[in-house]
């Protein structure tokens, strides 16, 4: 597996801050891995996202200890510019990034700057705008959108340029749920061409469904990092790190010994099959038996 | 009792054309706990910028504790009717989270110990201390959300209106908020939350108002709506997986907690 993110040994402190905001973290995303960051407010997860593009520090300014390796370049030999050809970013705060007049030039904006061909350009404004509908809005300013249409644009926008690592740092937070699906599926798609997806979000639902696996931050530091599944069986240590289960998973924990689970389904599909069978007295489900249905949900 | 808030007709277009409220009728009662759910777009945010004057119908009337708003200014609705924005961004302008909190009270011209102690109460309460002195803009995102709550209750309106304050939060800030609307249910407050996380509105509010292309699709308890698959398809809703789960192997019943599905099963196990 080739790593295309690296931390190594890595620390960041904001301008100012003595306290580091991510603390001594050595951890590799490699090729094609979907994965997804989890923790609470603060343990820095945004900042690990500013810095797989070195915004930190780059752009942001404060100090470093360690290194970040992304696509084989060290962070003192990148920049900004040479990370963004590579890898994309959008956070959750979508408006503020917005520059152009329509939301058609909004998404066109960015390919302009790298040299995108005319024609292959306006494919592509269709593609993502379809894909975010977002065609009905072609011609509307970005600031004329809801707040929900805004954060659509925003991923448009990032998708249209078809970076090798996509990351979404909280960028579905005022979706509607089935808007958030869609957007989990497409880059799930793009995943599953074998592009890197990194994806923050606090709907620990949509991580267990689609993620291959969870990084645990908390107070700027990794504490888990491995197999969704794996990660997703273990309560008591995530609660610690205050992070909950999604909900099925909790009830089929409450439920463990009256149903005599072994492993607890992590997914609506999963849950429905482990619990429809109850009258068959114990629903008992092993990793392996639903590894495959994952994918395809 | 006359309702709190109330719309008839209610209908909105924006500059440019863009209908997006289509006839609106609904009433909001006092001391109400009522989440407004539906797809990005449905109009919920147009829908309450009118309640404090943000915005005015084109068509159809508004009306705060019976009086109509048509010519009442935004400053003169807020003292009942708070509105903490969706994009807080567009919510601040002091230097420090501490002015911030102090514009309403400053405002509704609060005595200075009053001020104080609103203050200190909606620190507390929030746990935001530690940001105090900071300039608003430079907090992250999520913080610039509770901010703008916080710069909300320190006035005290009546009504508090909340434009998706989950949208963010973590399970810590979840649990700020659920004793925040709590509280202000207790106290008597009328509170309106715009919500995209259908766990947090089944299990904080009982009253559900499913808007969809600029018109209420329905408006009914939470074990009502969360039943109705179709209609919540309409407005690009998934209820709770919970929920979801609870009614693809169980009849007998509507779960809106993880809770509500456990003590079930146990009984059914059991008896
Ligand atoms: N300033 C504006 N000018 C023109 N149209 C607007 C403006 N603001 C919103 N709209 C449009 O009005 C409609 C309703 O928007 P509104 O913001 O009320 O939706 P919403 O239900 O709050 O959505 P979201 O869940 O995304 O916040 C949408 O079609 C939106 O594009
Ligand atoms: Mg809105």
């Amino acid at each position: 597996m080739k790593p295309i993110i690296e931390f190594q040994d890595y620390s960041y402190f904001y301008p100012k801050e003595e306290e580091a905001a991510i603390k001594n973290i050595s951890v590799t995303i490699n090729q094609g891995e979907f994965v997804g960051i989890i923790g609470r407010n603060k343990a820095g997860k945004s900042t690990a996202c500013l810095s797989m593009i070195g915004i930190a520090p780059h752009t942001i300014g404060g100090d470093w200890i360690g290194n970040v390796i992304v696509n084989g370049i060290l962070l003192d030999e990148s920049t900004v510019g040479t990370i963004t050809n590579h890898v994309g970013v959008v956070f959750q705060d979508a408006e503020s990034q917005f520059t152009q007049e329509t939301v058609e030039d909004e998404i066109a904006f960015a390919m302009c700057n790298m040299g995108i061909e005319r024609t292959e350009m306006l494919n592509r404004v269709k593609k993502v705008a379809k894909d975010c509908n977002l065609t009905d809005f072609l011609d509307r300013s970005p600031f004329q959108l809801s707040g929900g249409q805004q954060q659509r644009l925003a991923v448009a926008c990032l998708l249209a340029l078809k970076p090798e690592v996509v990351i979404l740092d909280e960028s579905t937070s005022q979706l509607d749920p089935i808007g958030r699906d869609e957007i989990f599926s497409l880059v799930s798609k793009l995943h599953q061409l074998g592009r890197t997806v990194v994806m923050v979000d606090h709907n620990i639902e949509k991580i267990a469904q689609y993620t291959s696996k969870i990084m645990v931050l908390f107070d700027g530091e990794v504490k888990l990092y491995g197999d969704t599944r794996e990660i997703l069986q273990q309560k008591e240590l995530l609660n610690q790190y205050h992070i909950r289960l999604p909900q099925v998973t909790d009830a089929a924990y409450g439920l463990k010994e009256e149903k005599g689970f072994t492993t607890l389904p992590i997914t609506l599909d999963e849950a429905v099959g482990a619990f429809s069978n109850e009258d068959k007295k114990g629903g008992d489900i092993s990793g392996a038996s639903y590894s495959n249905e994952k994918s395809c949900s | 009792m006359e309702p709190v808030i109330q719309t008839r007709n209610l209908v909105h277009e924006y500059k440019g054309g863009v209908r997006a409220l289509k006839g609106v009728d609904i009433d909001i009662h006092h001391n109400d706990v009522v989440s407004i759910i539906g797809q990005n777009g449905s109009g919920k945010t147009t829908l309450v910028r009118h309640f404090n004057g943000l915005l005015k119908p084109t068509e159809g009337t508004v009306t705060v504790d019976g009086e109509d708003t048509e010519g009442k200014s935004v400053s003169f609705l807020s003292k009942k009717v708070g509105y903490a924005f969706q994009n807080p961004n567009h919510q601040f302008f002091c230097e420090t989270v501490k002015d911030e909190l102090l514009v309403g009270p400053k405002n509704f011209k609060f005595s200075e110990t009053e001020a104080q102690e609103k203050l200190e109460y909606v620190v507390d309460l929030l746990e935001i201390e530690d940001i105090l002195t900071k300039h608003p803009m430079t907090l992250d995102y999520t913080r610039k959300k509770i901010v703008s709550i916080a710069s909300i209750l320190t006035f005290s309106p009546k009504v508090v209106i909340m434009d998706e304050p989950t949208g963010g939060l973590d399970e810590d800030g979840r649990k700020i908020l659920k004793n925040t609307m709590d509280l202000l249910h207790e106290q008597g407050n009328t509170v309106i939350m715009i919500s995209h996380d259908m766990d947090f509105v089944a299990e904080n509010t009982n009253r559900v108002i499913v808007m969809a292309e600029g018109q209420v699709l329905m408006d009914a308890d939470c074990q009502t709506v969360f039943r109705r698959e179709d209609v919540l398809k309409k407005a690009w809703i998934e209820p709770p997986q919970i929920t979801q789960l609870g009614n693809a192997v169980c009849k007998d019943g509507i779960f809106l907690s993880v809770n509500d599905f456990v003590t079930h099963f146990k009984n059914r196990i059991t008896t």
